[in-house]
């Protein structure tokens, strides 16, 4: 049993969002120009969020996000991270993937993840 | 209206003893439908379904991942039979997309107070294919006493020895553990029931023995303390997951009977071992509960870990492999990072290695989860280690005047199985 606060170090503003089952849902998020492309890092806030995790919620949320921010679909950089949530057991060490996708009908399908270094991370953002 | 409820079997962990438990979900849900509806329930660990028994709607309960794939499988035989099938449970929300494909209609959430509506629907021909609660948590206080009534009691006793009853004081958990889908279940809140309708509800348990399911006690302080003062004078004996280990409630709850609690070993740290120690210091034994195949064990740590747990003196051990189950964090991380290769719900029985651990292969993680059941109870059989908590809490109950001795018509029976005598080491007098 952990305390999972999670550090707002990597989001602007929570994201409210319907996860699976239109659970009510909650994300960190950020979005940031880089020249022609948009990033859009959005965070997961663990004992914060009441309804599905941001992996799970996946494309749909990609979708939701876009649409409450009028932002491209297909010209975004999507990044999750998973922070790090003070605990001693290290798979809650921080963790961030991009997240390839394809768009079918509009909603992204086919996800991929590749995870990041804090460097690759830092130049993103 | 005949309402037909189901219970699907799962195939039980090798190695370990096995005991069927009068499962719970189904007669708390069963306490949801209305007076009219007229209930017969089948919990197929223990005896098999009549597909021709004459009901007008099904209902299928699902708990574990290893039941859905059976569960389906039972829909699909109703249905071809001309039976509208309904799933419900823990595991219905876990796979809820998959159970969608097999069912004339699913039930996501906690089905109190709207038993009511759905069997309305149904009447009118109008069930609908999804009724989704999934985060509307109802209100706490309508849990009322479950359908013990159900059960088909002389199936749940070995040997004249009657099992515990399952019993829930509280929902929902304040904690989000790794492996763990219950904040998803239940929320990420303490749902306790109002003390009194707890009371009241054990006062119509006719089995001095329970195993308490809450996920965990140890949400609330004053809570747990003002349940254990009142559950005294009912002088229960029982098990449950974790209690706080502070001596003003350790000590409330060995005055409430607590008999032994499950406890997570994670480390072999002296924290644990003194909490281990603190629970028998107050009388209340103590089974550990081992995770295997963390990202942040190794091989050695696993070793050091089994050798730990024989110098805390823990009275039972029961190890697990990671499985990452639908809808936890272990699921996120290790789907993001292509590890899973299995995905036979059957082989979701946290006994069975689906996925690439990081420090060793699936074999060896494989190995060690056998090696750890074989070390553990190496000098002591996991039945002659169970027989002696028995021994305990027969001599408190006979303190106490509450013991009951075994039924002695059903000594030559298990499970509602004749016990072949030569091939059985177990003697729970
Ligand atoms: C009791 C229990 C057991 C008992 C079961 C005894 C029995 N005969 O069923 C035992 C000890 C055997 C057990 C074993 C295991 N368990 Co267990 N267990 C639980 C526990 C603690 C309680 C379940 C419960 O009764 N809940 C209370 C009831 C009232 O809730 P409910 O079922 O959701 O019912 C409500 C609704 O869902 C609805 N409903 C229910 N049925 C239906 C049907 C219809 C038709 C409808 C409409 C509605 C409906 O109505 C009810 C009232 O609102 C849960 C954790 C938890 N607290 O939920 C874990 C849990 C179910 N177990 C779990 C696990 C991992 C296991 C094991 C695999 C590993 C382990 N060692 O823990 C083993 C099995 C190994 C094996 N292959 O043999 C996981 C499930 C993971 C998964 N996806 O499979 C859980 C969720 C625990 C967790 N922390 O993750 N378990
Ligand atoms: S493992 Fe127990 S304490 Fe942890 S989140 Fe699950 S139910 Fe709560």
């Amino acid at each position: 049993m952990f305390d999972m606060k999670v550090n707002d170090k990597y989001f602007d503003e929570i994201f409210d969002f319907a996860g699976q089952w239109e659970m009510p849902s909650k994300c960190g998020l950020k979005i940031v120009k880089r020249g022609d492309k948009t990033v859009v890092l959005a965070t997961e806030l663990y004992q914060d969020n009441p309804g599905s995790s941001i992996t799970y919620a996946g494309g749909s949320l990609i979708k939701q996000i876009c649409e409450a921010k009028k932002l491209d679909l297909r010209n975004i950089i999507y990044v999750e991270c998973n922070p790090d949530t003070n605990s001693k057991l290290s798979f809650y060490d921080e963790e961030m993937f991009r997240v390839d996708f394809e768009v079918e009908n509009e909603m992204p399908t086919n996800l991929k993840y590749t995870q990041l270094t804090k460097e690759e991370i830092e130049s993103i953002l | 209206m005949k309402f037909k409820l189901i219970y699907p079997k799962w195939k039980k962990l090798p190695g370990q003893t096995t005991f069927n438990l009068p499962p719970h979900g189904p007669v708390v849900f069963a306490a949801c439908l209305p007076e009219r509806v007229d209930v017969s329930f089948t919990d197929e660990n223990v005896e098999d379904i009549d597909f021709e028994e004459d009901c007008d709607f099904v209902g299928i309960s699902m708990m574990l991942s290893t039941q859905v794939k059976r569960g389906w499988a039972i829909a699909d035989e109703f249905r071809r039979r001309g039976k509208q099938v309904m799933f419900g449970g823990i595991s219905t929300m876990l796979h809820a997309e998959e159970t969608l494909q097999h069912a004339d209609s699913i039930f996501l959430g906690e089905a109190e107070g709207r038993m009511e509506q759905v069997i309305a629907d149904w009447e009118k021909g109008q069930l609908k294919k999804v009724y989704n609660y999934m985060g509307k948590q109802p209100d706490i206080a309508l849990v009322g006493p479950a359908r013990r009534d159900l059960y088909k009691r002389e199936l749940y006793n070995h040997k004249g020895v009657q099992m515990v009853d399952l019993f829930h004081a509280s929902r929902g958990c304040k904690f989000s553990c790794y492996p763990c889908a219950v904040s998803y279940l239940g929320g990420r809140c303490f749902r306790p029931r109002p003390i009194e309708k707890a009371i009241e509800e054990l006062e119509t348990i006719d089995n001095n023995r329970l195993f308490i399911v809450d996920n965990s006690l140890a949400q609330s302080t004053q809570w747990e303390l003002d349940l254990f003062k009142e559950m005294i004078p009912l002088k229960k004996k029982w098990i449950s997951h974790t209690i706080e280990d502070k001596p003003e409630v350790l000590d409330l709850a060995a005055q409430a009977g607590a008999w032994y609690v499950y406890q997570a070993v994670y480390d072999t740290s002296d924290y644990i071992r003194e909490r281990v120690k603190r629970y028998h210091d107050y009388g209340i034994g103590v089974e550990g509960t081992i995770l295997l195949g963390l990202d942040n064990q190794t091989e050695d740590d696993i070793l050091r870990l089994i050798d730990f747990l024989l110098s805390i003196d823990l009275d039972l051990a029961e190890f697990t492999v990671l499985a990452p189950f639908p809808h936890t964090k272990a699921y996120d991380d290790l789907m993001r990072q292509g590890r899973i290769f299995d995905h036979d719900w059957d082989h979701y029985n946290a006994g069975q290695v689906v996925y690439q651990p990081k420090n060793m292969s699936p074999e060896r993680l494989q190995e060690l989860y056998e090696y750890a059941w074989k070390s553990f109870y190496h000098d002591e059989t996991q039945e002659e280690k169970m027989f002696k908590l028995f021994t305990k809490v027969m001599l408190r109950e006979m303190e106490d005047g509450t013991y009951r001795p075994r039924d002695r018509k059903l000594a030559n029976k298990s499970f509602g199985k004749d016990v072949d005598r030569s091939a059985s080491k177990v003697n729970l007098r």
